[in-house]
């Protein structure tokens, strides 16, 4: 008999058991995937060389996130990672929005990692010599699957992400030593390469999809419940992981853009892959076929993981129906929010365009780094440095929160210029979302309880 | 009917099956248990020896 | 006024209900209206070309002829692919109207979190 009640003090709480390897895992392996699709949606915008200009910006926009967030993090251990932040530093209301914005940001992600792997079976079907394969149901299995692997426990969801994302970043390194770079046996940058097709414009426009060469490199912050030591495990997975992405990113664009024409890899699905097909080496093929299933799976996967991390959080503080906020008593995993995200994932990987959902994915990010800024800057006002114990100190504040403001700034730009209307729905989703938030659903909030740190009353409140 | 299609219809069968699955086990589990121990997470525990997992509790109480 | 607590109410299931899917339904409309009303995406140009038939007609050196026929493509398939362009041309109208909508956003966001997070210090740390 399972039967059990809630005994004076007995309490069911996400199990403690991740190392620093799996916080790596979490994050690259969300982040990771975009080497192998969507980053060159950038080229589409702008050119080869506007891809490059944006991948290291961006680069410096996540360089700013990671030690900023780090900082944070190492103070405000919770499962809602940015949620819990700003519950603590900004107010209620930002702390919805955030909640949303990474509930958003992950499941947009999953489902444009679902639609990618359905794409390629369905292109090694069709290569294969089948007529006649479809994508939906490797689409809709692969959310079901990882949705299954989730709610058994995070000890093996992060385990198996740790094994594919290493396989996966190993194969990167592989074909980047394979087309030779030193020679121009294979790659022709000097016939391929065109310029600025769109002109300094389209250097700004390709901000938009340069994002996404490390997007949800941030997620690591969703672990911090599960984590052995927080404080130490994650700034260092969140360094560790934003190097390993710089460099990945920088050898995927030399490789594509020595083999590709800027055409078609502006408008390719899996550009990595397409490059083992142009380099006729049939190991290299299936190489960079496996290292793109895994990294959707493992991107897709992190996915689930944060985004009902974040789901389950906002349910515990009753910002959602309190139902959300349950664990598994044996699985020790936020198994509702997991199983309530799985439609939603569904719908969009199902119904809507990849480019398009890629977008949502983008513009919730934005929108997070944009609070991010303001976010340690009001950090550091109300508790300032030898006020709380901090396990990592950011360097030369407030220079990367007014760097990645600017940068944000010019994103929004970026964005505006092919996708104002998304831009505008998204903004207009968020507002009605927040007077919902603010004149009905907060008067179900336990005001006090929602500060959970042990520090000491903010400065000037 | 090919062995693709085969591949597609397992993949279908798979995912039902995966999805009923965690239903079933969502709905079992919603029963067997009180409502407020499922809810009794609280954040920033960061203390280890608070958890008390039911099913290994080895007698505690 | 010592007594600030505030206790809220208890939620009934199917208020919860109600809750989870409204802001389900939010999340698809959201999601779904630019698509449906056609408004999403960027506005796309055709490229004027010399010839969309031949590979030096579409613009393409010999390097890029060899590659879009690796990838299996002949010029009349790829000439979609070739010629469109995005049209970043913008109204300042436009712009500004996103801007404002954006910061408005922020200053929402911001205002409202402030006074909600008053509320919240003075339960947790008692009333100055």
């Amino acid at each position: 008999m399972t039967q059990s009640t809630a005994v004076h003090g007995e309490k069911i709480s996400l199990l403690r058991v991740l190392g620093p390897g799996h916080v790596w895992a979490l994050g690259v392996g969300i982040v990771l995937v975009g080497e192998y699709m969507g980053w060159n949606f950038a080229v589409g915008k702008g050119g080869m060389i506007a891809a490059l200009i944006a991948c290291w910006v961006a680069g410096l926009l996540y360089t700013c996130v990671a030690m900023i967030d780090s900082e944070v993090t190492s103070t405000v251990a919770a499962a809602g990672g940015q949620y819990a932040q700003a519950k603590h530093i900004v107010g209620p209301l930002m702390a919805f929005n955030v909640g949303l914005y990474l509930v958003f940001a992950y499941t947009m992600l999953e489902a444009a990692n679902a639609i990618t792997l359905g794409y390629l079976v369905q292109t090694v079907g069709t290569m294969a010599g089948f007529s006649d394969v479809h994508d939906k149901p490797f689409i809709v299995l692969t959310i079901i699957f990882l949705a299954w692997l989730n709610y058994r426990g995070v000890y093996a969801t992060l385990t198996v992400n740790l094994v594919l994302t290493a396989i996966a970043f190993i194969a990167i390194l592989i074909l980047f030593a394979a087309v030779k770079p030193w020679s121009n046996e294979l790659l022709d940058h000097k016939a391929l390469l065109n310029g600025l097709p769109y002109g300094w414009l389209g250097v700004i426009a390709s901000l938009h999809f340069g994002l996404w060469y490390y997007l949800g490199i941030e997620g690591t912050c969703q672990a911090a419940e599960e984590v052995r030591s927080p404080a130490r495990s994650l700034p260092l997975g969140t360094m560790t992981g934003i190097m390993t992405l710089l460099i990945a990113a920088t050898m995927t664009w030399y490789v594509c853009s020595g083999l590709m024409p800027w055409e078609y890899l502006g408008q390719a699905v899996t550009p990595l892959f397409d490059a083992a097909r142009l380099t006729n080496s049939m190991p290299l093929m299936v190489l960079l076929f496996v290292g793109t299933v895994f990294s959707t799976l493992a991107s897709a996967n992190g996915c689930i993981n944060d985004a009902s991390r974040a789901w389950f959080s906002m349910g515990r503080d009753r910002y959602l129906p309190i139902w959300f906020g349950a664990v598994h008593p044996t699985n020790r995993t936020p198994y509702r929010s997991i199983v309530f995200l799985v439609p939603v994932a569904l719908v969009f990987a199902y119904f809507a365009p990849l480019d398009q959902v890629i977008t949502f994915s983008i513009l919730s990010g934005l929108l997070g780094y944009t609070y991010m800024s303001f976010n340690v800057i009001l950090f550091r006002r109300k508790w300032p440095l030898g006020t709380i114990k901090r396990g990592y100190i950011h360097p030369f504040h407030p220079l990367p929160a007014i760097v990645l403001l600017v940068l944000c700034s010019v994103t929004y730009f970026a964005v505006f210029l092919g996708y104002g209307t998304q831009l505008v729905a998204m903004l207009v989703f968020f507002m009605v979302a927040s007077l919902w938030f603010h004149f009905h659903r907060y008067q179900y909030v336990r005001r006090g309880d929602q500060f959970t740190m042990q520090w000491p009353r903010p400065q000037g409140y | 009917m090919n062995s693709f299609q085969l591949l597609e219809y397992g993949a279908w069968a798979l995912s039902a099956l995966l999805g009923l699955w965690m239903l079933f086990d969502m709905i079992k589990t919603n029963k067997a248990y009180d409502e407020d121990l499922l809810t009794s997470s609280k954040e920033g525990e960061i203390d280890d020896t608070l958890v008390i997992d039911p099913t290994h509790q080895g007698g505690h109480q | 006024m010592a007594n600030s607590h505030y206790e809220p109410p208890k939620q009934s299931t199917f208020g919860q209900l109600i809750d989870s899917l409204f802001l389900l339904v939010l999340v698809l409309g959201a999601l779904f209206t630019p698509l449906y009303l056609k408004l999403a995406g960027g506005g796309k140009v055709d490229l004027a070309v010399a010839d969309k038939t031949t590979w030096a007609g579409l613009g393409q050196n010999a390097v890029q002829q060899a590659q879009w026929e690796k990838l299996g493509f002949t010029p009349d398939t790829a000439a979609s692919m070739i010629t469109s362009r995005f049209d970043y041309s913008f109204n300042v109208a436009e712009l500004a109207v996103t801007a404002i909508v954006i910061v408005g956003y922020f200053a929402l966001l911001f205002i409202f979190s402030r006074s909600e997070y008053r509320e919240v210090i003075e339960e947790r740390f008692g009333k100055r």
